[in-house]
């Protein structure tokens, strides 16, 4: 274990002072800032353009309701320019004006459940969905001059819930299904956070790990294997490896949060840290970690049978696709989290890390079984893999020059 | 004799083919033992094995040095045949990592590395990135890691291949200091004036087994039969009439008389014509290097005493 710290060390050393490698890091997050940036930029021009063309809305009615419509548009920022009107509804067949609408509001229409409205060709789109938020305050007004008390009205108006039928024990008070609502409502970000946060360091690390691939090759091409070799055994020099990309995964989260998690504070109102340091998020980064370990065994195993990078043949090219294997049913997966290529993909070892990551964000109830066969099947992989990219790593290290065949490589899995 | 390293019966094989058939040998501490053989001899397969880089399929290798079982690696220094440095890092960042692996104090070998830096005529490139570096420097750079961390057995496989006359003497002069300081050396070559001029004992190996092994001196009064050649215009028939000759070759003026086991020279030389035209006549042993040819060739023109 000391040598394999060691040749961690100095993997770790070399990547830090390789200026590659330093750019590489920082330019990540910033390119991400960058976006935000520029993502920012053009919703803001989009919402100039919106402001720019506000709504003029003439209201013609006889129900005193002049001034709650007025008190709704200040409080929800709908930018109306509101008018009142005396044109008769009979006037108006449409509005050439664009960006403006009629509102005719009486007892009758209000009896009916109607409210006759006339809106310009051209309007805000938004402006259907801000006139709904009128909807209630007409119905308790409704409701006061039907007579009704203050209470009655709060009963009426209270909105009606389908609820999952769960059988609820007899002396189970039934506010318990407001608290689990509650809870529902507060989940999706405290699943959804730890959950990044673990993505962010699962495809960090991964992708850190593939130049496992290309280290494992340069010791065949600067031929410096043999004298490494003599001083440590071929799997200390392969844990060595492992451990040195690891680590510097790791400081590339670092940075990466660093530079990102300040930032995003900073933009969002999302209670972040908050979310973040919850025990799941402990549970998720566990799986972060094994995805790394099992594609950088199979990194370092083949890395070691290729005489140069550039020169990877087929095998060797298919193996550096397979993290992105994950990226394939990624779709199907979010869309449903509890789907036949969800679960199948929880089973194979390669696209597991990720699908377990993403079910886990998604579902409000984990499946437990589900869950702990696919972990069993992510540690069962990285032991195989270990000892298969040992045995490959032990003979491929040492044969410069040429890349190995699969029949090559078969014969010394066999060995 | 202080035995550092024992090599016993020897044996590995690949596919079918058996490399290694049982070879036996020791090194001593304070010696320069060569290894020599031709091309696919095994002599490589021998080195890598006793690195613990390849497996024996038998035999037995045993380190004096140590008391239990396995490669005292911190000991032993290692130059392979096929040999490269990272290029992308500097010189005394690859040294201090080799010295690292090898568990020595890092501020020593510091104060070593400048020390033969200077010794090599590297002298302020430790801060130079190996890519820069000449495959004569990059050369030199790779023996001083492979003896920064004083090693008491040191293995060099093809010390001199690649480099200039002027590195293998300053090679050659570096591993006669370290072996007169009481490194034991073992080392391959195919360089034979080299080797017989700093050898204290070889082991030639041929078709993964001994042919010859002992002291220079003796592997030469062994299998070294004396040759006379002549300068002079003396044509055939003259020179088949010289007694006690094996063999004649002809090369216009200057001919070359092989002369049989257990000849004394000064006995021979009075046998020689009156006629015999001499411009120039030299008598000495035949050369490691024609040992090594005759051997590599299997022409079996050499033999050891006793034979033909």
């Amino acid at each position: 274990m000391q040598n394999s710290m060691k040749v961690a060390k100095w993997e770790l050393k070399r990547n830090l002072k390789n200026k590659t490698f330093v750019i590489g890091l920082f330019i990540t997050p910033a390119i991400f800032i960058l976006f935000f940036f520029l993502g920012s930029l053009f919703s803001d021009s989009d919402d100039d353009t919106d402001n720019a063309e506000n709504m003029t809305v003439y209201v013609n009615e006889d129900i005193g309701f002049f001034e709650e419509i007025e008190s709704i548009n200040t409080e929800q920022d709908f930018g109306w320019d509101l008018q009142t009107t005396d044109t008769p509804q009979s006037e108006i067949t449409e509005v050439d004006e664009p960006y403006t609408a009629y509102l005719f509001i009486n007892e009758q229409s209000l009896q009916e459940n109607r409210i006759a409205t006339y809106t310009s060709e051209k309007a805000d789109p938004l402006f259907p969905g801000q006139l709904q938020t009128l909807s209630v305050p007409l119905q308790v007004m409704k409701a006061e001059a039907a007579g009704l008390s203050q209470q009655e009205i709060n009963q009426l108006m209270e909105p009606i819930s389908f609820v999952e039928g769960t059988i609820q024990g007899e002396g189970e008070p039934p506010s318990n299904i407001e608290e689990s609502s509650l809870f529902d409502l507060e989940n999706p970000l405290e699943t959804l956070i730890p959950g990044i946060f673990a993505g962010i360091i699962m495809l960090s690390i991964t992708f850190t790990g593939m130049a496992i691939f290309q280290s494992a090759s340069q010791e065949k091409k600067d031929k410096i294997a043999e004298i490494i070799l003599s001083s440590l055994t071929p799997s200390e020099l392969m844990q060595g490896k492992i451990l040195g990309y690891f680590m510097l995964g790791l400081i590339q989260v670092a940075v990466f949060i660093a530079i990102l998690l300040p930032f995003a504070i900073w933009q969002t109102d999302i209670p972040i840290l908050e979310n973040l340091f919850v025990p799941r998020t402990i549970f998720f980064v566990v799986i972060a970690l094994l995805s790394y370990l099992m594609f950088a065994s199979i990194f370092v195993g083949v890395g070691a049978t290729m005489s140069d990078v550039s020169s990877a043949g087929n095998l060797q090219g298919l193996v550096m696709m397979l993290p992105f294997l994950q990226f394939v049913i990624i779709g199907p997966v979010i869309s449903n989290p509890d789907g036949v290529v969800a679960a199948v993909g929880t089973y194979i070892p390669f696209t597991a890390p990720l699908t377990l990551l993403i079910r886990l964000t998604l579902l409000d109830s984990w499946p437990w079984i589900e869950i702990i066969i696919s972990v069993a099947v992510i540690m069962l992989s990285i032991y195989i893999f270990m000892k298969l990219a040992g045995k490959i790593f032990k003979v491929g290290i040492l044969l410069y020059g040429k890349n190995a065949t699969p029949k090559e490589i078969w014969k010394w899995i066999r060995m | 004799m202080n035995t550092l390293l024992t090599v016993a019966n020897l044996r590995k094989s690949f596919k079918d083919k058996e490399a290694l058939k049982g070879i036996s040998f020791e090194v001593y501490r304070g010696e320069i033992m060569a290894i020599l053989g031709p091309n696919g001899a095994g002599k490589s397969t021998t080195i890598r094995n006793i690195m613990g880089i390849m497996y024996p399929d038998s035999g037995e290798i045993h380190f004096h040095q140590q008391t239990g079982k396995g490669i005292p690696k911190s000991k032993i220094g290692y130059l392979p045949e096929e040999r490269g440095l990272y290029k992308d890092v500097k010189v005394m960042d690859i040294l201090l990592y080799l010295a690292d692996l090898k568990d020595y104090p890092l501020d020593k070998a510091k104060e070593r590395i400048f020390m033969y830096l200077k010794k090599f005529d590297l002298e302020g490139k430790e801060n130079t990135s190996v890519e820069e570096l000449s495959k004569g420097m990059s050369q030199k750079v790779q023996f001083i890691g492979s003896i920064l961390h004083e090693p008491e057995l040191l293995i060099l496989d093809e010390p001199f291949s690649g480099l200039d006359p002027v590195s293998q003497e300053v090679f050659k002069e570096e591993i006669a200091s370290l072996a007169a300081n009481g490194t034991a050396i073992l080392l391959s070559s195919h360089q034979m004036n080299l080797v017989e001029q700093m050898c204290d004992r070889l082991f030639m190996i041929q078709h993964g087994q001994k042919v010859i092994y002992g002291t220079l001196d003796d592997v030469k009064k062994q299998y070294a039969n004396f040759k006379c050649v002549l300068h002079g215009e003396n044509p055939p028939a003259l020179l088949e009439k010289i007694p006690e000759v094996d063999r004649i070759e002809y090369n216009g003026s200057r001919s070359i008389l092989h002369l049989p086991k257990g000849i004394i020279p000064h006995h021979w030389l009075k046998q020689l014509p009156d006629e015999l035209d001499v411009q120039e006549l030299h008598i000495n042993r035949i050369s490691l290097h024609e040992i090594f040819i005759d051997i590599a060739t299997d022409k079996h023109l050499v033999s050891p005493e006793g034979g033909s």
